[in-house]
C-alpha cells in the first residue's frame, strides 16, 4: 500500500477509536449523574447555588442575545415574505410556531452552552489542575456526585426557565419590529392559531434535553483536564464546541422524531 | 435609633449597592470596549506597511482552518437538515414544495450559516486562541518577547487576528455549500423533492449572489469582533490557571453577544 492511504487509514482509525472512547466515557458520566440524582448525598443549598450561577447570571446575556435574534428573525423573514406573499397576516403566527417548536430552545441553549458550558469546564478544570478533585476522591466523595449532579439539576430547571423567558423576549421584540418596520398590528402578530400541543411538547422536550446535555458534556470535558493553565484553556474550548455540537445533533434527532410523532 | 430609621437606612444602602453594581457593570463594559478599541488601533497601525510574521501566520492558519473543518462539516450538514425539517410544515401548508429550496436557501445563506459557523469557530478557534495567549501571559512569555525586543503585537497578535478573519470567511463558504447539500438530501428524504427541483428553487430568480455576499460580508465582521475579543481577553489574563479559564469564558460570552448584536445592525444596513 502506498504511504498516503495508509496514513489516512491510520488517522481515521485513531480518530474513530478516540471518539468511541470519549463517547463511552461521556455515557458513563451521564449514567452516574442519573444514579447520583436518585441515590446521591443531598447537600443543602448546592443546587440553589448552581441555579443562581447558571440561571440568574445568564439572565442579562440571554435577554440581550434573544432580543436581537428576535429582531433579526422578523426583519429577515418580513423582507423575504414580501417577495412571495401579498400580506403579512401569517408572519406572526408562523414565527410563534417556529419559536415554540425550535428556535427559542435551540438558539437559547446554544447561547447557554457558550456561557454555562465554558463556566462549568473552567471551574472544574481549575479544580482538576489544582488537585482539588483528587482531594475529593481521597475523601471518598465522587466528583460526579459532588460537582456535576448539582449543576445537572440546576441546569435542567434553569435552561427551561430561561428558554421560556428568552422566547417571550424574542417574540415581543419581534412584534415591535413587525409593527415599526412592516406595519403589522400587534394583535395580528400575536396569534396562537398555528401553535398546537405538539409544538409545545417538542419545545419542552428540547429544553430538558439541552439542559441535561450542557452540564454533562462540559463537566466531562472539565474532569478530563490535564496539564496546567493551558489544559484548562483546552478543556474550556472543548466544552463549548462539544456542547454546541451536542445541541445541534440533539436538535436534529428531536426535530425529526417530532415530525414523525406529531405530523402536521 | 428607632426601628423605622434602621429600616430606612437599610433600604438606602440597598439602593446605593444596586447603583454601585450597575455603575460597576457599565464601567466594566466600557473598559472592555476601550481595551478592544486600543488593540484594534495598534493592530491597524502595524498593517501599514504590513509587519507580519508570515511563518506564524501560516502555522495559525493551519491550526485554525484545517483543524476546524470536521466541526464545520458536521454543523453545516445537520443545520441544513434542520432547516428543511423546520420549513417542511410551513411549505406543505402553503402547498409549495417547490419553494422549499428557496426557504431553506435564504435562511441558510443569509443568517444561519454565518451565525452558526461563527459560534462554532468562536468556541473552537477564539477560545483556543485566548487560552494560548493567556497561558503565554501567565507564564511571562510575552515579557520575554519584549525583553528580546520582539513586538508581541506583530509577532503574535497580528497573525492570529488575520488568521481568525480568514478562517471564518472560508469556513462560512464551506458551511454554505455543505448546509445546502444537507438540505437537499433531507428534502429528498422527507418531502420527496427531487434534487433538481430543489436546485431550481435557488436559481429561479428568488435568490441571487446578493444573498451569498450578504452572509459572507457578515462573516468578515463577525471575524473582526471575535478576533478582537479573543486577543483582548487573552492579553488581559491574570491569575494562573483559573485566570485562563475565566479569560476563555469571557471571550466566548463577549464574542457570542457581539456576534448577535452586530448581526442585527448588519442585516439592517445591508437590507
Amino acid at each position: 500500500m502506498s504511504p498516503f492511504p495508509r496514513r489516512l487509514a491510520f488517522d481515521v482509525g485513531a480518530e474513530a477509536l478516540s471518539l468511541t472512547r470519549a463517547g463511552r466515557e461521556l455515557y458513563s458520566v451521564f449514567v452516574r449523574t442519573l444514579y447520583y440524582v436518585v441515590y446521591g448525598r443531598r447537600e443543602k443549598g448546592a443546587v440553589v447555588r448552581q441555579m443562581y450561577e447558571i440561571g440568574n447570571r445568564s439572565f442579562v446575556f440571554l435577554t440581550i442575545t434573544m432580543g436581537f435574534i428576535g429582531m433579526i428573525m422578523v426583519y429577515q423573514s418580513g423582507l423575504q415574505t414580501k417577495r412571495i406573499l401579498p400580506e403579512f397576516s401569517l408572519l406572526g403566527a408562523t414565527y410563534l410556531e417556529l419559536l415554540t417548536r425550535d428556535l427559542a430552545a435551540s438558539l437559547g441553549a446554544l447561547m447557554l452552552a457558550t456561557r454555562v458550558g465554558a463556566g462549568i469546564a473552567a471551574e472544574i478544570g481549575s479544580m482538576v489542575v489544582t488537585e482539588q478533585v483528587d482531594a475529593l476522591r481521597m475523601s471518598a466523595a465522587d466528583p460526579i456526585d459532588y460537582l456535576i449532579k448539582p449543576r445537572f439539576l440546576a441546569s435542567i430547571v434553569m435552561t427551561t426557565a430561561l428558554v421560556i423567558w428568552g422566547g417571550f423576549v424574542a417574540f415581543s421584540v419581534g412584534g415591535a419590529v413587525g409593527y415599526f418596520a412592516f406595519d403589522i398590528s400587534p394583535r395580528t402578530f400575536a396569534s396562537i392559531q398555528l401553535v398546537n400541543h405538539g409544538d409545545l411538547i417538542t419545545g419542552l422536550v428540547k429544553c430538558v434535553a439541552y439542559g441535561a446535555a450542557i452540564p454533562v458534556v462540559s463537566g466531562y470535558c472539565g474532569l478530563s483536564t490535564f496539564g496546567g493553565s493551558e489544559g484548562v484553556g483546552w478543556a474550556t474550548t472543548r466544552a463549548v464546541v462539544s456542547s454546541s455540537l451536542a445541541i445541534i445533533v440533539l436538535n436534529f434527532f428531536i426535530s425529526g422524531a417530532a415530525l414523525i410523532v406529531f405530523p402536521k | 435609633m428607632t426601628a423605622a430609621a434602621t429600616q430606612n437606612d437599610a433600604r438606602k444602602n440597598r439602593i446605593a449597592d444596586f447603583a454601585g453594581d450597575v455603575g460597576a457593570g457599565v464601567m466594566g463594559v466600557a473598559e472592555v470596549a476601550g481595551g478592544m478599541g486600543v488593540l484594534l488601533g495598534r493592530i491597524v497601525a502595524r498593517l501599514f506597511p504590513p509587519r507580519i510574521d508570515y511563518p506564524e501566520l501560516r502555522r495559525n492558519m493551519y491550526k485554525m482552518s484545517v483543524k476546524s473543518l470536521p466541526i464545520v462539516i458536521i454543523t453545516a450538514l445537520f443545520t441544513g437538515a434542520i432547516m428543511v425539517i423546520q420549513a417542511a410544515p410551513i411549505v406543505k401548508r402553503l402547498g409549495a414544495e417547490g419553494l422549499v429550496g428557496w426557504a431553506a436557501g435564504f435562511t441558510t445563506l443569509r443568517e444561519i450559516a454565518p451565525l452558526l459557523t461563527a459560534l462554532m469557530i468562536s468556541g473552537r478557534v477564539g477560545a483556543n486562541n485566548t487560552a494560548e495567549l493567556g497561558t503565554m501571559v501567565v507564564t511571562e512569555q510575552l515579557d520575554a518577547l519584549r525583553v528580546l525586543a520582539i513586538d508581541p503585537i506583530s509577532f503574535l497578535i497580528l497573525p492570529r487576528f488575520i488568521g481568525i478573519i480568514l478562517t471564518l470567511f472560508m469556513m462560512t463558504l464551506y458551511a454554505d455549500a455543505l448546509a445546502i447539500f444537507g438540505a437537499t438530501l433531507t428534502a429528498k428524504a422527507l418531502l420527496h423533492v427531487e434534487p433538481m427541483s430543489f436546485y431550481h428553487g435557488f436559481t429561479s430568480g428568488l435568490l441571487g449572489f446578493g444573498d451569498v455576499a450578504n452572509g459572507l460580508c457578515k462573516s468578515v465582521i463577525f471575524g473582526v469582533v471575535m478576533a478582537l475579543a479573543s486577543c483582548h481577553f487573552g492579553l488581559a489574563t491574570k491569575g494562573g490557571a483559573p485566570g485562563v479559564g475565566r479569560a476563555v469564558n469571557a471571550t466566548v460570552v463577549a464574542s457570542a453577544a457581539g456576534i448577535f448584536v452586530l448581526d442585527y445592525f448588519v442585516s439592517f444596513l445591508l437590507g
